[in-house]
């Protein structure tokens, strides 16, 4: 009997391969195969705020502008825009042929209606914070929106590419069917979604973008990444966005995959909680500055697979980090610093973070833990479940914290929540003092390329002297592919949204 | 002191005696801090170095020693093991003699009691445990153990049951011995040999479940080390650093193993009506 | 039939015990479904935005009127909809069911045909080198946690052979049988590998337990050879312990095998109730526990009844 069953199983295994082996070519040849571990939650794009959920969402809806791979504003559902001399009106100029996945063209009355739903506080949509500036809404034709601010508002040309700002129908907004149908303008339209398990896109052959490289996009979710490397080395996956360092340093290794890296806005940090003690201390916040060595923490935590940043993660406004405050080692300044701050001792404390979120956390509190050590600074490290860590982080309940924070192309955009006096995570920041308030105003209103980076570059030397935060490193983002697929440029927001223009040579 | 005797004596006892043995001892030492190097000092120079002479079982992505960390983790997981099985043990034989032995309405009472932790997802269970008790050692202690709890109660009733039915007992009770007095005497004999086993098993099902409650994040905090969490740790190092997953792995074996191999002979010693079989 | 209508009159209260305990369970951790779709971004919400997608998610009410509802809902048939998938619950479990309940039979079938001759065996040949040599090589199988068998089985295919069953589209069983199962093939290798071990233990010492009792010995006095002692008399009392440590462990596989799931990415039902749970999709994790709950008990009942019919000396609470 045992004989029987062993050599039954060996002949389904091996049935089974052959099975396998057959539907792999049946796989029509213009869909791209895809692959991540996190799936989209949902499919608002005015309310989805998760990283996962943009990758999805971008390929389908669209904004009025968006940024390219040097985070240049380039043209999207709107061909040209313009700030009125006192920059408090904003006029863009819509593309005639901008159609939505129905057939129906885009027109300044679905602009207008997707602002005001973004605004309107029963949407629940967080973005609406970047447009607050944002007094009225005028539609003069069908392919002409002017925006009147209540304030110059520079940044906002930077928020309005963000897929949260994307243009719904107005009709679908009427209807309220936003979140439960996907009807975009975008390169791909939504044709199934399973979630936490697949997704099925196909072309919109009405795509003002003009054709699209590939038929359609089937994306499988796959949670564990390295079997999401398995799957490609079988060449059944295309192409795949990956999270983790460890695994995307192994896709060099085969011969036929590819990685492409590409700098990110997104910053690892250490946040500190200036409002517990002894963290109170300017003097103390610098002793830990100084006494973390950045590159050792990349190097040992990512493998070495980013830079050291400061404050500023765009490429353009970035500061040397040589030039702020100690981010090279200096164990005695450090020592010094905290002997006249009164804690020559040291003292204990507890670093919170998010498990596997980003999947290096841990093990950056774990080198962190050891570099403070040589101070006297004891930390304590708590891994939590994601949820319950943005809980405690919303509230300000930690003392440190290791975060990875989304970055944006805008320096306003990116931090006005943090370091304004009405910021609206200043419970979380709990730093705030009249430089950095002021900075922040200055930069939202000047209009000149030059002196902005000036005012930025000096707000972030103050942020990086004041040391709420200790700034780590950015990192890079990770898609893997097979090396017959063509077109594919990465962007530093992360987005995906070349995969309009990828192609699969044969 | 006999029962030692027995099984060194006892063919797979002397083997199983021997592992578990040296793994207690470990396990101690690693407790104890008596490693070659700090578990949690990282000597980040020598970061993902394969075995060699100053580090035995090589480094880890930190450069803390893999060896003394394996020490520690033995002492940490057998720590969980032990603890959450003696819990499950002591609540579970509890309950389930109480269940078979009290009549038709306690049984019911328990068994149902029983059904809905068996029926709760553990990973719920062990992630509310953990919240409301913050993560570490003795969280997972309690988590396990409350989970494990319902089989042994389960295991214990089956046999007690079927015991309770059997002639000897109602022998017993026509000579007037009373009620307790069969209970203790003569269920508690009998149940030693399953209880044996299912110790021995629930002990690797520890060793197995704290490891995936790391593969969760919920389990040993680090830097902490534990057989579990090493493992977890090693899965996307596997291939640039096997020895990361190597070492813990075997090591997790064995010692299941050794649990296994002393828990089969502790039960032929043990049980009181153990005859050679004939063929 | 008298004991299995008193059983089946418990489920109900049981089910209401499991009902409470999830529901204030899945409340108890911090976070919810607010920051679960927006991460830290919702820290940017006004107190406005706040209450308008705390109404979007039926959390704005207190425990006990949420409670009321949801209950009131599933005494209609109504489980509520999952706000993760836009459908509703049941829908949604009972499309995730038949994956689960596949994946567990396949696991118990291969747990079963290789651990009870594996056990047998080694109780009828007790104390000889065969005997070790069987268990050892059982245990290895037990002594892997489960995720990193998975991930040496799908690294030594994929490196190793340049084969994986496919992955991401599952093809359910009567749509593909043969894609079905080479996707469930290794997973339940690795489940059922795992727990052939423990039921090959069991089964030997159950069957040692057996062999060596004086009914046994009475017959094999009176003549009876040796192989139907065996599989007359010490079988079906050695079973018991099998069928219980089985029902459990099916019973468990039936909540889906969650790290299984993960790493060979079947869309389960263990998978689908911890995203559920990192999501805070409250109604979906309420539904599936229930369901999930009155599965386990279905299983315990079958379990009992089979004790019955193994050993007739059993009265089950009828003494």
């Amino acid at each position: 009997m045992v004989h029987l069953t062993r050599k039954l199983l060996s002949g389904i295994t091996l049935a089974a391969m052959l099975g396998v082996a057959v539907v792999s070519t049946q796989a029509n040849a213009a869909t791209l195969h895809m692959a991540w571990s996190q799936d989209a939650t949902g499919l608002d794009p005015h309310k989805q705020t998760a990283f996962s959920s943009l990758r999805l969402l971008e390929l389908i809806y669209e904004p009025l502008v968006r940024v390219d791979a040097s985070l240049q504003i380039i043209p999207a559902i709107a061909t040209s825009w313009e700030f009125s001399k006192d920059g408090k009106m904003l006029t863009f100029k819509l593309d005639p042929k901008a159609k939505f996945q129905d057939g129906t063209a885009v027109t300044s009355a679905d602009v207008k209606a997707s602002f005001e739903r973004i605004l309107d506080e029963k949407t629940g949509a967080a973005a609406r914070a970047n447009f607050l500036s944002i007094a009225g809404i005028d539609t003069p034709d069908a392919a002409t929106v002017v925006f009147h601010l209540s304030q110059p508002d520079v940044p906002i040309l930077t928020a309005m590419s963000d897929v949260n700002a994307a243009i719904v129908p107005a009709s679908e907004i009427k209807a309220g069917s936003i979140g439960t149908k996907a009807l975009g303008s975008g390169p791909f339209k939504l044709d199934k979604w399973d979630p936490n398990a697949k997704e099925v896109l196909s072309a919109n052959k009405d795509w003002a973008g003009g054709a699209t490289g590939v038929d359609g996009i089937e994306i499988s979710v796959l949670p564990d990444e390295a079997a999401i490397l398995a799957a490609m080395r079988t060449k059944q996956i295309d192409f795949a966005l990956l999270n983790d360092p460890l695994v995307a340093t192994l896709v060099p290794k085969e011969a036929s995959l590819q990685l492409n890296r590409v700098p990110v806005l997104a910053y690892h940090v250490l946040q500190l909680n200036p409002s517990r003690k002894p963290m109170t201390e300017l003097k103390v916040r610098q002793a830990i500055s100084c006494a973390i060595d950045r590159q050792e923490v990349l190097d040992t935590a990512s493998l070495g697979e980013g830079k050291v940043t400061g404050p500023l993660t765009i490429p353009a406004l970035a500061t040397d980090p040589s030039q702020l405050f100690c981010y090279k080692r200096d164990v005695e300044k450090a020592k010094k610093l905290m002997a006249e701050a009164g804690f020559a001792d040291g003292f204990s404390a507890t670093v919170i973070g998010a498990t596997g979120e980003p999947p290096t956390a841990a093990a950056e509190a774990q080198v962190i833990q050891s570099q403070l050590a040589e101070i006297g600074v004891k930390l304590d490290i708590k891994m939590m479940e994601l949820n319950v860590y943005v809980d405690a982080w919303l509230k300000g309940d930690f003392d440190m914290a290791i975060a990875l924070n989304g970055g944006r192309a805008d320096p306003y955009t990116m931090y006005n929540r943090y370091w304004t006096k009405a910021g609206n995570l200043q419970k979380v920041a709990n730093y705030i003092d009249d430089t950095l308030d002021s900075q922040m105003q200055q930069g939202r209103a000047e209009t000149d390329p030059a002196k902005r980076k000036a005012i930025f570059g000096k707000f972030e030397k103050h942020l990086a002297e004041m040391s709420p935060w200790i700034w780590l490193y950015t990192s890079y983002s990770y898609t893997a592919q097979q090396k017959n697929i063509a077109g594919f440029v990465p962007t530093p927001t992360g987005t995906l949204f070349s995969l309009s223009k990828v192609t699969i040579q044969q | 002191m006999r029962i030692l005797r027995a099984i060194f004596g006892h063919g797979s006892g002397r083997i199983g005696g021997v592992i578990v043995g040296v793994y207690l001892l470990i396990a101690i030492l690693g407790l104890v801090g008596l490693t070659p190097h700090n578990p949690i000092t990282q000597f980040r120079v020598d970061r993902l170095h394969a075995p060699n002479g100053a580090y035995w079982m090589g480094t880890d992505l930190f450069g803390r020693d893999v060896a003394s960390r394996l020490m520690a983790g033995i002492g940490q997981s057998f720590t969980v093991a032990f603890f959450s099985v003696a819990f499950a043990t002591l609540a579970g034989t509890v309950l389930g003699l109480a269940a078979a032995w009290l009549g038709r309405r306690w049984d019911g009472v328990v068994m149902r009691i029983m059904d809905v932790l068996l029926a709760f997802p553990a990973i719920l269970l062990a992630l509310l445990i953990v919240t409301v008790a913050g993560p570490g050692t003795w969280t997972s202690v309690v988590a396990i153990g409350i989970v494990y709890t319902p089989i042994f109660t389960r295991v214990v009733r089956g046999p007690a049951l079927s015991l309770k039915a059997r002639e000897f007992v109602d022998a017993a009770r026509t000579f007037g011995s009373s009620s307790s007095y069969i209970v203790t005497r003569h269920l508690l004999l009998n149940l030693v040999a399953p209880l044996t086993v299912q110790v021995t098993l629930a002990l690797a099902w520890a060793l197995l479940t704290e490891a995936g409650l790391s593969f969760l994040g919920l389990g040993t905090q680090p830097p902490a080390a534990s057989l579990g969490l090493m493992l977890s740790d090693s899965r996307n190092l596997m291939e640039t650093a096997p020895w990361l997953m190597i070492f813990p792995g075997l090591t997790i074996m064995i010692s299941i193993l050794g649990f296994n191999l002393l828990g089969d002979a502790l039960r032929d010693i043990l049980d009181p009506r153990m005859r050679r079989v004939p063929a | 039939m008298n004991y299995l209508m008193r059983r089946l009159a418990t489920f109900p209260l049981v089910l209401l015990g499991v009902s409470i305990l999830v529901f204030v369970a899945i409340r108890m951790v911090p976070g919810d479904s607010i920051t679960a779709m927006l991460g830290t971004e919702a820290g940017l919400l006004t107190p406005a935005q706040r209450d308008s997608l705390a109404a979007y998610f039926g959390i704005d009410q207190p425990w006990f009127i949420q409670y009321w509802r949801w209950i009131g809902g599933i005494l209609h048939g109504n489980f509520g909809i999952s706000v993760t998938y836009g459908r509703p619950v049941l829908d949604v479990i009972l499309e995730r069911f038949p994956l689960t309940l596949e994946l567990a039979l396949l696991s118990m079938i291969i747990a079963l045909a290789v651990g009870m001759p594996a056990g047998i065996y080694a109780a009828t040949h007790n104390e000889k080198p065969s005997d070790l040599g069987v268990r050892i090589v059982a245990m290895i199988g037990q002594s892997t946690p489960s995720f990193v068998l998975g991930l040496l089985i799908i690294y030594a295919l994929s490196a190793g052979f340049g084969v994986l069953p496919a992955m991401g589209e599952f093809a359910p069983l009567w749509q593909d049988p043969l894609r079905n199962l080479s996707q469930l093939i290794l997973p339940a290798i690795t489940l059922g590998f795992a727990f052939a071990a423990s039921v090959t233990r069991i089964s030997r010492s159950a069957m040692l337990d057996v062999l060596s009792d004086d009914y046994v010995r009475t017959a094999r006095s009176k003549g009876a050879s040796a192989r139907s002692v065996i599989w007359r008399h010490a079988l079906p009392n050695a079973l018991i312990p099998v069928v219980t440590l089985s029902g459990i462990e099916f019973g468990y596989l039936l909540g889906g095998a969650v790290i299984v799931e993960q790493i060979y990415a079947l869309p389960g039902l263990g998978r689908m109730v911890l995203d559920a749970i990192l999501q805070r999709d409250y109604a979906l994790v309420q539904g599936a526990v229930l369901f999930i709950a009155f599965n386990f008990m279905i299983v315990n009942l079958l379990v009992d009844l089979a004790y019955v019919a193994l050993d007739p000396r059993i009265r089950l609470g009828e003494q």
